[in-house]
């Protein structure tokens, strides 16, 4: 299989866009496509990774409608959905396409318009993800299958809601300096937890979650430009290759797993992505997690192989996974700060691994890093996908 | 005559015992001091609100332009027992809640308007104003209405309010949800916080009410709103005021 | 209408499935029989929500997952509160929800009350 290269990165800001969801895609493939100064080349494929289009924006075929509106015409277009992990899914695909020799030149864009309806509406849109008929009929939603991962999690590794909240403060510290954030603001310990109106600052979403443990609704998109290795030199940035890839599946529903606090996909998927690219996760210099919930970053980053089971909290606490940490987790904010425009976050993640593996990540920049990692969780962990990244062709 | 005439146009008060002001300790540990405004107050709080009036989301404009209308109907003595809650941080209006006494039992909660998001002043302020309902002026009933989503999520399921069809709000006739004293009494811990007494010094440093930049509030709602537009129009509206002014000088 | 909460045994190697898998998780046969899994359950992890989908008038709804004899597992609405995990609960299928006047139905969890 050839090697497959990241030869453009863009993305729009993150937040409340007045954009509809054609545009902010439109957006940050241009900006992608800017940044790798492909000027009229012609693309061989587009893919576009999306998850609630046609439930919260009416519209479908997204791929289709993209090439269209950048004049990408005939280039071969795809629309790829896998819930939280589209990105990831649709970066999976552009890779093997060029890995197995059928295309060249490839973009990969994601994005969602969630702000346009009601919190209930865009919730229950993500809700569909889980089982049709032993989860969704109840009511369930992520928050509530996140919240109880984690009263398990804290009953079985001592997880504290400090804890909990350092993930937070860290990625909303981080996030103040992205420019391409959606929630800008710090916050204190004693004002989300521990004074008396932190019932206010901070409610119960799902208990024993709260406002500040999960990510927000966001419209957004983002973009990477893919190629053949031997055609980097055509682009005029620093190439940053696919050094390895790994995708797993575990059940549906949460309580068939005969534990739910193993996320065998998440430790599945990160040694199949680590063995390919030759590496252990201690080798990795900079990392971005899915934390849609303050509880996946932990949890993920002991999965992963970061920390031992149980150490994860305290690594926290301890700052090993700030920006000049022994592994900085999730420069960009994360999901909690970054935003979670659902189709666009695995593209997001690799968007800032790129900028951080060129020595672009600005305030936020990992120093030295040349080996990144991105997990990108599906559904509530039945479906994820990791990539290792590394620095040069 | 003038004044018989003016007594007959203004509706009876009722005794209205003061709000105690409190102070509420904010996400980031900045303190917000909820305090009772007056009516020398209004004209700061009407060049506050104006700019919302053309904010077109989250229905700011809406919100806005009736609240603009009670300052004005409460100033000139033609709202019945109004008051006005504010929001203050270092003197910053970060909000403002209004309501009114219909009689000595029942109040009617009138408008909740956010200046500065992100900090969850809106559902402080509006517990603030139930407080003073319930627990200050003594009445055992608010009549509530929501003119947007957020406002219903926010009151009418967190205080699991009451629908009543017999009753039109006064706000065009919307529906209406009650505020009873059991409801209040079982949803005031986890909604209504708040410490005093409040340190004089605190107290007196929250007057005169400041407004950053006269319009910067207002554009900054509309901008965090993805409003480009309307923040644009702000600004302009700004330079122009900032222009009128000095060319009358 | 269903009126009893129904797992599925693979007729090969015995496991019994909530919900349904065309193939059977251990031995990947795909022939089932169903079985009552009764009403009696023990709670395993759960939270109260307030942040609700569609479909939902009232403040929290209380979720969790129970576990049936037979090590069997469901997730269900649990109907009442101060839940613990360990708690011993009493399970019926009923109606859960309404989506724009689709009506949806699933396992429902009260507590065993004291004798």
């Amino acid at each position: 299989m050839r090697k497959v290269v990241i030869v453009g990165v863009g993305m729009t800001k993150f937040g409340r866009r007045v954009e509809g969801l054609m545009q902010l895609l439109s957006e940050a493939s241009l900006a992608a496509m800017d940044d790798a100064g492909i000027g009229d080349k012609p693309l061989d494929a587009v893919y576009v990774s999306n998850m609630a289009g046609g439930i919260l924006n009416h519209q479908t075929a997204l791929g289709s409608s993209l090439v269209d509106r950048l004049s990408l015409l005939p280039a071969a277009a795809e629309t790829v959905e896998n819930g939280p992990a589209s990105g990831s899914s649709a970066i999976k695909n552009a890779y093997f396409s060029i890995a197995s020799g059928a295309y060249d030149l490839v973009m990969v864009t994601g994005g969602e318009k969630m702000g346009d309806v009601p919190g209930f509406v865009a919730t229950d849109a993500v809700a569909t993800m889980s089982h049709p008929e032993a989860e969704y009929p109840l009511g369930i939603t992520l928050p509530s299958l996140a919240a109880m991962f984690t009263k398990l999690y804290m009953e079985r590794y001592g997880i504290t809601s400090d804890q909990l909240a350092m993930v937070a403060l860290k990625n909303h510290l981080n996030g103040l300096k992205n420019p391409y954030s959606h929630i800008r603001g710090d916050f204190i310990l004693e004002g989300v937890l521990h004074c008396p109106e932190a019932i206010v600052n901070n409610p119960y979403i799902a208990e024993p979650l709260r406002l500040y443990d999960c990510c927000p609704v966001s419209d957004g998109a983002a973009s990477v430009i893919l190629c053949a290795e031997e055609k980097a030199k055509e682009f005029t940035t620093v190439p940053v290759t696919i050094a390895g890839f790994g995708q797993a599946t575990d059940h549906q529903t949460v309580h068939e797993r005969e534990d739910p606090t193993d996320l065998k996909a998440v430790t599945l998927a990160a040694k199949k992505a680590l063995d390919m690219a030759k590496l252990t996760p201690k080798d990795i210099d900079v990392a971005e997690l899915h934390d849609a919930f303050t509880i996946l970053e932990i949890a993920q980053s002991e999965h992963v192989g970061f920390f031992k089971k149980g150490e994860g909290g305290k690594a926290v606490e301890a700052g090993l996974t700030q920006i000049g940490g022994k592994i900085p987790i999730n420069p960009s904010g994360g999901l909690k700060s970054r935003g979670h425009p659902v189709g666009a976050t695995g593209v997001a993640q690799v968007v800032e691994l790129v900028w951080q593996l060129r020595g672009q990540a600005g305030e936020r920049q990992v120093k030295n890093a040349s080996k990144g990692f991105s997990l990108n969780f599906g559904g509530f962990g039945n479906n994820v996908i990791a990539f290792v990244l590394k620095k040069g062709a | 005559m003038a004044v018989n005439l003016e007594e007959k146009l203004r509706p009876p008060e009722l005794p209205m015992a003061p709000y105690p002001p409190k102070t509420v300790m904010l996400r980031d540990g900045r303190i917000m001091v909820v305090r009772e405004a007056s009516r020398e107050e209004v004209p700061v709080l009407l060049k506050a609100v104006h700019p919302t009036l053309f904010v077109d989301s989250d229905f700011y404009d809406l919100v806005g332009s009736r609240l603009y209308s009670e300052l004005l109907g409460w100033v000139k003595h033609r709202v019945r027992n109004e008051f006005c809650l504010v929001g203050l941080v270092d003197r910053e209006l970060w909000g403002i809640v209004n309501s009114r006494m219909y009689d000595k039992n029942l109040g009617i909660s009138l408008h909740t308007l956010t200046l500065k998001r992100g900090f969850r002043v809106g559902q402080h302020l509006f517990a603030a104003k139930m407080e003073h309902h319930m627990d200050f002026l003594g009445q055992n009933e608010v009549y509530i209405t929501a003119e947007g989503p957020i406002g219903f999520r926010k009151w009418m399921i967190e205080f699991e309010l009451e629908y009543d069809p017999n009753v039109q709000h006064e706000l065009g006739g919307a529906r209406s949800f009650t505020l009873t004293r059991a409801l209040w009494e079982k949803h005031k811990p986890r909604l209504c916080v708040g410490r005093r007494p409040v340190a004089k010094e605190l107290l007196d440093a929250s007057y005169p009410i400041r407004i950053p930049d006269d319009w910067e509030i207002s554009a900054q709602v509309a901008l965090e709103s993805g409003q480009k537009r309307a923040a644009e129009e702000i600004k302009a509206m700004e330079r122009k005021f900032k222009k009128d002014t000095e060319a009358s000088v | 209408m269903q009126d009893k909460i129904t797992g599925f045994r693979c007729k090969k190697c015995k496991k019994i499935h909530y919900p349904y898998h065309d193939r059977c998780i251990k031995c990947k046969g795909r022939e089932f029989e169903e079985v009552d899994m009764g009403s009696e359950c023990e709670l395993v992890t759960f939270t109260e929500l307030t942040a609700l989908p569609t479909g939902f008038d009232q403040r929290v709804l209380n979720l969790g997952v129970v576990e049936f004899p037979a090590k069997v597992r469901a997730t269900a609405q649990l109907i009442g509160e101060n839940f613990r995990i360990g708690q011993k609960l009493r399970a019926k299928w009923g109606l859960t929800r309404e989506v724009d006047g689709e009506e949806f139905y699933g396992i429902q969890c009260f507590p065993v009350e004291k004798r």
